[in-house]
């Protein structure tokens, strides 16, 4: 952690607004900034004396194509209004995956029962044939966020959210793999409000047997620069079969 | 909060799956508002130009630019304000008054139109989803777009040239000073910046002007003047010092 408003952090704020740093460098003074308000201070007071120089740039009308595409992108452009309806489908439905993955994590616990009763029974362990497995991602006082489901045999994965999260601008919810006793993986951002899917390779799969753990942490907008969680954990859970 | 080991872990194989596989429900903007129109950003700006103060601004020959132009930058701050609270008016109304100056910024760093284009489609989607993080307390909204615009470009540049560095740049093309007539019609803190960069050794000053014109970093600003890379780093880190002391006095 930076003492506040040192000689170091003034000139990588200055050097950040004026735009030499390097991409890693940005990243980096981006990463402490979000950290640390004084740094974001120091940045914002660097920003502000650096861009009146911008006045000089004269001022050049875009084309209209450029606001049609704004329009496009932020969905409010009428023909694509209807473009944008169609793909809708099962697949997006919120309200459908949320109580999927409800489902699934009952399932689980009512797998996890009986699982449990027959070892009692038989004294040996039943196969588990499903090719589901789930995992309650939780907040530490136990308030699940998100549920994820794998689907070991067509090798994806849906994150559903089941809590309201807010995530502050220009941070990231990043899914995180934790085999036992081994390094996280990273699985990639994800949104944190909106259920998304994603394709699980072979050697990924292999590392979601029993006892591994799904952590979601917080970072830059991009994902984590070093490829390990570098902001804080807000949940996790164990992956079950289902 | 559980916090996970950092350094003490390098190099774990890092898997990052194409974000395009992800899908996800967009949210459709309220079907019933997708007109635009101009009739707030315009009734607001007549409004502040009948109320602004002439007092506010420090010579009487530029008294009708000066408040002009802080009554431009002030309906500005209002009107990005209004897009934090989603007002999709107030969007295209911002959009119509600060976008040429937007584009004049990121085509002078690219110098690619399509390519310019495709920023300021990024940067103003971008402002959209953001704005609501805006705080005209701490900066005006000019800063805040341009700030923005800069970054968005500065980092589309660092990922072109940082995988080819050997593209033969363009010869350093000088950045020359504005004109005194430019300078005339600019804002109050682009003179007060000008009066502190004129104090500045020239060539010191052309390096600064150059770094922020082209986004360049600090290695390709010394290939491209051919000056060591320690001398480049001293020179505009004195520089930037300089203008601090200077704009603080």
């Amino acid at each position: 952690m930076n003492t506040p408003a040192n000689h170091d952090d003034e000139l990588r704020c200055a050097e950040y607004a004026l735009g030499v740093l390097s991409a890693a460098e940005r990243r980096e003074l981006e990463r402490e900034a979000g950290e640390n308000p004084l740094v974001q201070a120091n940045l914002h007071r660097w920003q502000a004396r650096i861009a009146p120089l911008a006045e000089d740039a004269p001022p050049v009308e875009p084309p209209p194509r450029v606001w049609q595409r704004i329009q496009r992108d932020l969905g409010v452009a009428p023909e694509v209004r209807a473009a944008r309806r169609a793909p809708s489908t099962w697949w997006d439905n919120l309200r459908l995956w949320r109580w999927l993955g409800l489902g699934a994590g009952i399932a689980a616990l009512v797998l996890l029962a009986v699982n449990f009763s027959s070892l009692m029974h038989f004294g040996q362990p039943t196969a588990v044939v499903s090719p589901y497995m789930v995992a309650a991602i939780a907040r530490q006082d136990g308030v699940t966020h998100w549920t994820a489901t794998v689907d070991t045999r067509r090798g994806n994965m849906v994150v559903v959210p089941a809590d309201k999260s807010v995530i502050a601008a220009g941070r990231a919810t990043e899914l995180w793999l934790i085999p036992p006793n081994a390094k996280p993986i990273a699985l990639g951002v994800f949104p944190a409000d909106q259920p998304a899917s994603m394709a699980l390779p072979p050697e990924i799969l292999a590392q979601m047997g029993d006892n591994a753990m799904l952590a979601v942490s917080i970072e830059p907008s991009g994902g984590s620069p070093t490829g390990q969680p570098t902001g804080p954990v807000v949940a996790s859970g164990t992956i079950r079969p289902a | 909060m559980t916090h996970f080991p950092l350094r003490s872990m390098p190099n774990a194989s890092r898997f990052v799956p194409d974000p395009t596989r992800f899908t996800a429900v967009k949210m459709l903007y309220c079907a019933e508002r997708q007109r635009y129109g101009l009739r707030h950003g315009l009734a607001r700006m007549n409004d502040l130009f009948e109320s602004s103060d002439p007092a506010r601004s420090p010579s009487p020959q530029r008294v009708d630019e000066t408040s002009a132009d802080a009554a431009w930058r002030d309906t500005l701050n209002r009107t990005l304000s209004a897009v934090g609270q989603e007002d999709r008016e107030a969007f295209a109304a911002l959009y119509k008054m600060a976008s040429a100056r937007v584009f004049g910024v990121i085509l002078r760093m690219v110098r690619d139109r399509a390519e310019a284009e495709d920023l300021l489609q990024d940067v103003f989607v971008t402002v959209w989803r953001r704005a609501s993080a805006f705080d005209p307390a701490r900066g005006s909204a000019m800063t805040w777009l341009i700030t923005l615009a800069r970054n968005r470009t500065i980092d589309r540049l660092r990922e072109h040239r940082e995988t080819a560095l050997d593209e033969p740049e363009a010869l350093a093309i000088p950045s020359e000073d504005p004109t005194p007539a430019a300078l005339a019609e600019a804002s109050q803190a682009r003179q007060r910046l000008e009066a502190c960069m004129q104090r500045l050794e020239p060539q010191q000053r052309g390096v600064v002007r150059e770094a922020f014109f082209s986004g360049a970093s600090y290695s390709e600003l010394a290939s491209r003047l051919s000056v060591p890379l320690g001398t480049m780093k001293s020179w505009i880190r004195r520089s930037l010092m300089q203008l601090k002391m200077c704009l603080e006095q």
